[in-house]
């Protein structure tokens, strides 16, 4: 007999205005959507007020991707206040950033950037987090990042490093399990052993994604592009996270480009949705078993 | 140790491809330029150089495109 878990997860897409009709449309199998913060600071008071209406029929996630959390070098106040006065507008069920660092010595990357994996960098992480929680009014959850490039000059692995700065600060992980399907698909781990180095309780929400090879100097390596479906090995991380993870989730399907049409998307969202639901059973079988 | 001085430093190699060549003629010298301690020198000596190709790629591209969310 299937044991079927009460733990209620949510699970939902990523905004962007390619799929707003679709997203609109099929709110009833949506359960929350999470908006690129960044796109809306700026925006015009048509779009801000469409985020409004989007955030009275569906619960919003706020995500940032340009605040540059994970660096040894203090976020700019201005920078955090944007998110703050967008957080006060929006009220989101939560706001996500990134754990890595975005500029350096006045140079912009341009994306998002793994920063070496050093104790400098989880205490740089750990004052910049303490900072955007009090000046945004709620501490945000932070994501691992997909990287091409080995963290130079890095001294911890990656499990060590994510699970570091979760204890240095209040935050929770947002797990992006295809950027840590990704990084170990590059660098050679297996993303089943990171997730039993982190610390499960402190996993609130997960993105899926896909990607595509990309190669140089005879090597190739899995680029996290967002214009892919979600390949089956990330399935199988989110029932391990099913099994693992004790509290309520907010699953993110992320797609930036290529667009299928939204009923794909929603299929994959349903793919998860069972996907996610089988380690609840695990889960839960398990915790009868302990009890009996 | 000069946390700040790494993170500019891989900034400028990232995005800057002339900066990148003089890196990946001589490591050493460039990273001492920067101002980086011995350990950190020895560490960018050893770069791993198929990241730092495939990372320098993707930026160039997504910054002529002016788009593309990051994850």
């Amino acid at each position: 007999m299937r044991i079927v878990s009460e733990i209620k997860d949510r699970l939902g897409l990523g905004w962007r205005r390619e799929l707003a009709a679709g997203i609109f449309a099929h709110l009833d199998r949506i359960d929350v959507v999470e908006v690129i913060a960044d796109d809306l600071f700026d925006a015009p008071r048509r779009e801000r007020r469409a985020l409004r209406t989007l955030a009275a029929q569906v619960p919003v996630a706020l995500h940032g991707v340009t605040l540059g959390l994970a660096s040894s070098v203090a976020v700019a106040a201005k920078r955090l206040e944007k998110t703050a006065r967008l957080f006060e507008e929006v009220r989101p069920d939560f706001w996500s950033e990134h754990l890595a660092f975005v500029r350096g010595g006045g140079i912009e990357i341009g994306h998002l950037a793994a920063p070496p994996r050093t104790a400098a960098t989880v205490e740089g992480a750990a004052a910049n987090l303490a900072r955007a929680a009090a000046i945004v009014g709620v501490a945000p959850h932070v994501e691992n990042v997909a990287t091409l490039i080995d963290p130079p000059s890095s001294d911890r692995d990656e499990a060590t490093w994510v699970s570091e700065i979760l204890r240095a600060s209040n935050c929770d992980l947002l797990l992006d399990l295809h950027n840590l399907y990704a990084n170990g698909m590059n660098f050679g781990f297996d993303p089943m052993e990171f997730l039993k180095q982190v610390p499960a309780g402190r996993i609130a929400a997960i993105h899926l994604a896909g990607g595509r090879w990309v190669s140089a100097r005879g090597a190739r390596r899995l680029l996290d592009d967002h214009l892919h479906d979600v390949p089956d090995p990330v399935y199988d991380l989110l029932t391990e996270i099913g099994a693992r993870v004790p509290r309520p989730l907010t699953v993110i399907l992320e797609r930036d480009g290529n667009f299928p049409p939204v009923e794909f998307l929603l299929q994959q969202l349903d793919r998860a949705r069972r996907a996610l639901a089988a380690g609840r059973s695990q889960r839960a079988e398990q915790s009868g078993q302990e009890a009996a | 140790m000069s946390a700040p001085l790494v993170e500019a430093f891989l900034a400028k190699i990232y995005v800057d491809e002339h900066a990148r060549a003089r890196f990946l003629a001589d490591p050493h010298g460039e990273a001492l330029k920067a101002g980086l301690t011995e350990q950190e020198v020895r560490a960018l000596e050893k770069i791993d150089l198929v990241g730092l190709d495939l990372m320098a790629k993707s930026l160039e591209r997504k910054r002529s495109r002016h788009s593309g969310k990051p994850s």
